[in-house]
Formats: C-alpha cells, sequence, structure tokens
C-alpha cells in the first residue's frame, strides 16, 4: 500500500515536510514516494497528507494507479473548458 | 495608529498644504521620521526611491498552502514577467550567494525580498534559514516578505527575530462570499478545506497577522489583486479596514490573467482591468490611505531596478564563478548609497522649490493632462522612445503634477532580428499610450513623431535631462498658454 508521485510534480516541496513515516524524498527530475516506508497515513492522518497539500492535478496516484486530485478538483477548471483553451492556443 | 492620507486628488479647492505639492509622489514627507528612515531607500515602499535603489528576490520559498484563481504553480517561463514564476529555486545556501554576488555588483541594490514562487511563510526553514544567514553576513541589505497571510501568526515572532521590518500581505478580500470566487481551497490543520469556509479560515488569519505585525512596530503594505466583476467593488472598503489597522501603504494591482498561464482566471476568459479602471479604484482608496502606484509585478526571482531584469547576469552557474569580497563591497556601497541619498535629497529640495515657486504663480483653471515620459531613472528624462521598455504615466493639472502609473511598452527598435515587424510594435507601444497628449523622451525619431502625431499625442524631445515634474509641468503650461487645454478631447480621455 502506497502512493506514488509521477513526472506532472512540479518540485514544490510542500508534500515533503508533512509526510509522517518520512517516504517522500527529493529526486531528479521530482520529489518520489518510498513505496516501504509509505503508510497512505494511516494511523496519523484522516486523508493522505501528500495529496492534501499537492497543487498539481494527478500527480499523486494511489496504489490503484488512480488520481488523488483528479483533473479539475484543484483549479475548478472543467477539463473540456482547459481542452478548449489549449486547443485554442496550440492553434494560433 | 492613525495613517496620514497621502497621494490624494490634489484638493479641488487648491492651496496645498508642505512641499508635497508639484508632485504627491514625495510621500515620504508626511511620514514619522522613524518611517521614513525605514523606506527612504526601499524602491518598492517608496516611488521617490524607486527611481535610484535596486531590489532582488531570491526564489527559495516553493511551497504554498493555498491556491488563488490567478496563480498556476506549473508555470515556469524566462520570458513571462509576474508574481509566482522562477527560472531557478534556489537553497538558502545558494541564495545567500546570489545576494552578496548582487549587492556586489549593483551597489544601489538595498533590499532583499522572499516572495515566493510558493508562499515563503509554508517554508519556514528555507525562509528564515535564508534571513538568518543574510542578517548575519551582509548586514546592509534590507529584508523583506511577501505572504498570503496564512501562516502569518505563528511566524510574526519569527520574523521580528530577524530584523525584518517590511511585510507584504497580500489581501485581496475581507468578506468570504468573494473570497470564495478566489481562492479555491486553503491547506488547514492537515485537510483541504475549499469554498467560503476556507476563504473564512484565511481571512481571519491575514487580519491577525497584520495586527500583530502592527503591535510590534513591523511596517506593512497590503497588495490587493484587481479582479473586475468579482473583488473591486470591495477594494475600498479592503482598503479602509487595513488601513484602520494601521497598515502603511495600500497597493492595487491589476489582474494578470492570459488563456496561455492555465490559472483559472485565464483560462475561464476573467478579464484584467483597463487602466482607467484601476486608476479610478486607487483613486478612490486614496482618500483612505497611501497608494502605491509604482508596483511592477515582479516575478519570485526579480533582480535589479523596479521593471529590469538582470536576472540572467546571475544565474547560479555565473554566481559561482565570481569572486565577492563582501566586506570591500559593503565599503562601495556605503559611499554609493550615501551619494545617492544626497542625490535624492536635493532633487527633493529643488521639487519642493519647484511646487512653491508654482503655488505662487497665478493659479490656471485649465483641465488635467496625463504624458508619459521615458525615464530609466534618477527622476529625470533620460531615454529614447524607441528604447523605452515603459513609460511612467504623469497627470499635470492646476495643482501640479502628480505620478498616476507606468505601462510597459513593447520594444519596437530592438536590433535587426525584431526590425521586420518592427512597425506592428511600434503601433502596440502607440496604443498603449492611449489617454496621453503628450510624450515626453530624451529623443524621438521621424517615424514614431509622425505616427504619435496622428494618434493625438504630442511627441516631445525638448527635456532630455531634466526632472521631470518641471518638464511635464512645462509642457502642460506651453499647452495652456496655445490654447490646447480649452479643445474637446475627440479621441483622448485624460485617464490612465
Amino acid at each position: 500500500m502506497s502512493l506514488k508521485i509521477i513526472e506532472t510534480c512540479v518540485n514544490c516541496f510542500a508534500c515533503e515536510p508533512l509526510c509522517p513515516s518520512k517516504a517522500i524524498y527529493e529526486a531528479k527530475p521530482h520529489f518520489l514516494i518510498d513505496s516501504k516506508k509509505c503508510t497512505e497515513c494511516e494511523g496519523d492522518f484522516a486523508v493522505p497528507q501528500c495529496a492534501t497539500i499537492c497543487p498539481i492535478e494527478g500527480a499523486i496516484l494511489d496504489a490503484l494507479g488512480v488520481a488523488l486530485n483528479p483533473p479539475g478538483s484543484l483549479t475548478g477548471i472543467p477539463p473540456e473548458k482547459m481542452a478548449e483553451a489549449m486547443a485554442e492556443l496550440q492553434a494560433h | 495608529m492613525e495613517l496620514p492620507v497621502l497621494n490624494e486628488k490634489p484638493a479641488s479647492q487648491g492651496g496645498c498644504s508642505a512641499g508635497s505639492c508639484g508632485s504627491t509622489d514625495d510621500q515620504l514627507n508626511h511620514l514619522s521620521d522613524e518611517i521614513k528612515a525605514k523606506v527612504q531607500n526601499h524602491p518598492c515602499y517608496s516611488e521617490d526611491a524607486h527611481h535610484y535603489f535596486a531590489r532582488m528576490h531570491v526564489a527559495v520559498a516553493p511551497a504554498c498552502n493555498i491556491q488563488c484563481h490567478y496563480c498556476n504553480r506549473k508555470y515556469d517561463c524566462a520570458n513571462e514577467s509576474r508574481p509566482g514564476v522562477v527560472s531557478e529555486l534556489l537553497t538558502p545556501d545558494q541564495a545567500v550567494k546570489k545576494t552578496m554576488a548582487v549587492a556586489a555588483n549593483i551597489p544601489q541594490m538595498t533590499v532583499l525580498g522572499i516572495a515566493g514562487p510558493g508562499d515563503p511563510l509554508a517554508n519556514p526553514e528555507r525562509t528564515f534559514e535564508t534571513f538568518r544567514r543574510l542578517s548575519k553576513e551582509a548586514p546592509d541589505i534590507k529584508l523583506c516578505v511577501s505572504t498570503n497571510g496564512l501562516s502569518l501568526p505563528e511566524s510574526v515572532e519569527e520574523l521580528a527575530k530577524h530584523n525584518i521590518d517590511h511585510v507584504t500581505i497580500t489581501i485581496n478580500c475581507v468578506d468570504p462570499e468573494i473570497g470564495a470566487k478566489i481562492y479555491p481551497w486553503i491547506f488547514w490543520e492537515n485537510r483541504r478545506i475549499k469554498g467560503k469556509k476556507a476563504a473564512k479560515i484565511l481571512i481571519e488569519q491575514q487580519q491577525k497577522g497584520l495586527e500583530m505585525l502592527v503591535a510590534k512596530g513591523i511596517l506593512v503594505k497590503v497588495n490587493s489583486v484587481m479582479i473586475p466583476g468579482v473583488n473591486d467593488k470591495h477594494l475600498a472598503e479592503v482598503s479602509r479596514i487595513v488601513k484602520a489597522k494601521g497598515a502603511f501603504l495600500h497597493n492595487v494591482m491589476p489582474l494578470i490573467a492570459e488563456a496561455e498561464h492555465g490559472t483559472f482566471y485565464g483560462v475561464m476568459g476573467q478579464r484584467g482591468p483597463t487602466g482607467a479602471e484601476l486608476q479610478a479604484l486607487q483613486d478612490d482608496c486614496s482618500g483612505d490611505m497611501n497608494m502605491m502606484r509604482h508596483c511592477r509585478q515582479c516575478r519570485a526571482d526579480a533582480v535589479g531596478m523596479l521593471g529590469e531584469d538582470r536576472g540572467d547576469e546571475f544565474t547560479m552557474d555565473k554566481i559561482e564563478l565570481m569572486d565577492i569580497d563582501y566586506e570591500a563591497a559593503m565599503e562601495k556601497r556605503k559611499v554609493i548609497h550615501q551619494a545617492i541619498e544626497a542625490e535624492m535629497n536635493s532633487k527633493r529640495a529643488q521639487k519642493s522649490e519647484f511646487a512653491e515657486q508654482i503655488a505662487q504663480e497665478p493659479k490656471l483653471t485649465t483641465r488635467p493632462v496625463l504624458m508619459a515620459v521615458a525615464t530609466s531613472g534618477q527622476g529625470v528624462i533620460n531615454v529614447h522612445f524607441g528604447h523605452a521598455k515603459e513609460f511612467l504615466i504623469y497627470e499635470a493639472s492646476p495643482d501640479g503634477v502628480r505620478f498616476i502609473s507606468h505601462r510597459k511598452a513593447d520594444l519596437y527598435c530592438g536590433g535587426d532580428s525584431t526590425c521586420g515587424d518592427g512597425e506592428s510594435v511600434l503601433q502596440t507601444t502607440i496604443r498603449s499610450l492611449e489617454g496621453c497628449e503628450a510624450v515626453l523622451c530624451s529623443k524621438v525619431g521621424f517615424e514614431p513623431w509622425e505616427m504619435l502625431e496622428n494618434a493625438g499625442i504630442m511627441p516631445n524631445g525638448e527635456h532630455a535631462m531634466e526632472p521631470i515634474e518641471e518638464a511635464v509641468m512645462s509642457v502642460y503650461k506651453e499647452m495652456a498658454k496655445n490654447g490646447k487645454l480649452d479643445e474637446i478631447i475627440l479621441h483622448n480621455r485624460a485617464t490612465a
């Protein structure tokens, strides 16, 4: 049972000091979670701390590979609106 | 603490007090000696000082504890200049090295700020380690910090310990209903909190932090982002409240929102305010307090004078090669600072003399006029029109000259690579001067001269190297004499 940080991580350091198991470490090109140490905060907090402060949607996955913060959940930007804006920018 | 009212619109009945009439930018005259001493060489706190002194930000604070709808944490671009953007994250040790390298090479740099790219107080170890070392190793540099305020109350003791006497809090609202439209979430007591509840906590923390800082005698500036349709009608109330609590300066900044930034406001099409809207709100708030109008909304790793960024000269790989003798640099800096202060003081004396002179002349009854000025500092007109990266906008009226705002210009005369489409860039620059009736530069080329005239903006290169206020007033008087101020203006309105 472990969470995972993927390549969309922006290396903001916010999660690292919050981890009760000291499972998060700085690495290149982005922070990583030591799966042997990660407890998903069970017994320490009601919610996994890294995913609770992470500002990037989709950067932290659960053991099943599902994003804890899915698209639109943090920014409030509807995913279709984001896709539309990005498509328009690329067209220019 | 009762605040003096500064940078107000000149009273309509005329009759100006003290020596500030010629230019309201000389805000320092109204302040206590103690505050004066603290801000007189701080470019972000004194409009006057920003013509002479430089600042830098070190990007040591990447983490943030809230999300704002005008911010995108993924953004990192060398060509983009706005808060929250950096090219290179620094460790405290690198930040100390960089600060000392810049201080030695740009001796007019007086201020080191930590402003992000996240929230400095959400990175207490990195932020305070940097301050701790700098206050010891570079004691001639003023330290300041900006914050969203969420962690401010718990940080006040530590801030006071490091002799940080300038703190900027970004306060966009005092009403959770409005806050919920600006802040989608905060991280608070190990949970992510959303909506009105989140905004309420943030607002309470900001206000509490403000009160605690004022109680400690720390100078507080309040920044507010003006978001049309969201908090624009609300900011005058914010201004009143933060003033009553003892904030010393209020800085209302325009929202920056472009779809390509990927922010909520950018993608959702929220517009920023027009120059006229921003000025109207600043004037509205200035009845209550000292307004800052010269903010350039710097990046979290900006280096140099406000409006310029010399960050490229001080990347970590370049700094590692520099050999800095800080003791020697401090000696040199001291001499240079004294010379700059002497120059500032003589310019101030000159300004008040000029203001007195105006007060004694028969008063004009003409309408106010906006003029654009090209300057690279020292309070004089000293930049060629085509080389201006920005223009300062001044208002001339029978009451005197006051600084209004700055406007970015696109460099059209940037050398071979950009000359191809130079003309369209020139057009953009001229459009950015909309509302101005004259532009004062050290020189204006033939082509822009004609285009400026066609746009109803009078080009003027006759006042090169003259003090800004005197030159603006002289052009204004000439316009009055020539009957230009009696005409009905067709394509220009006197707003910035």
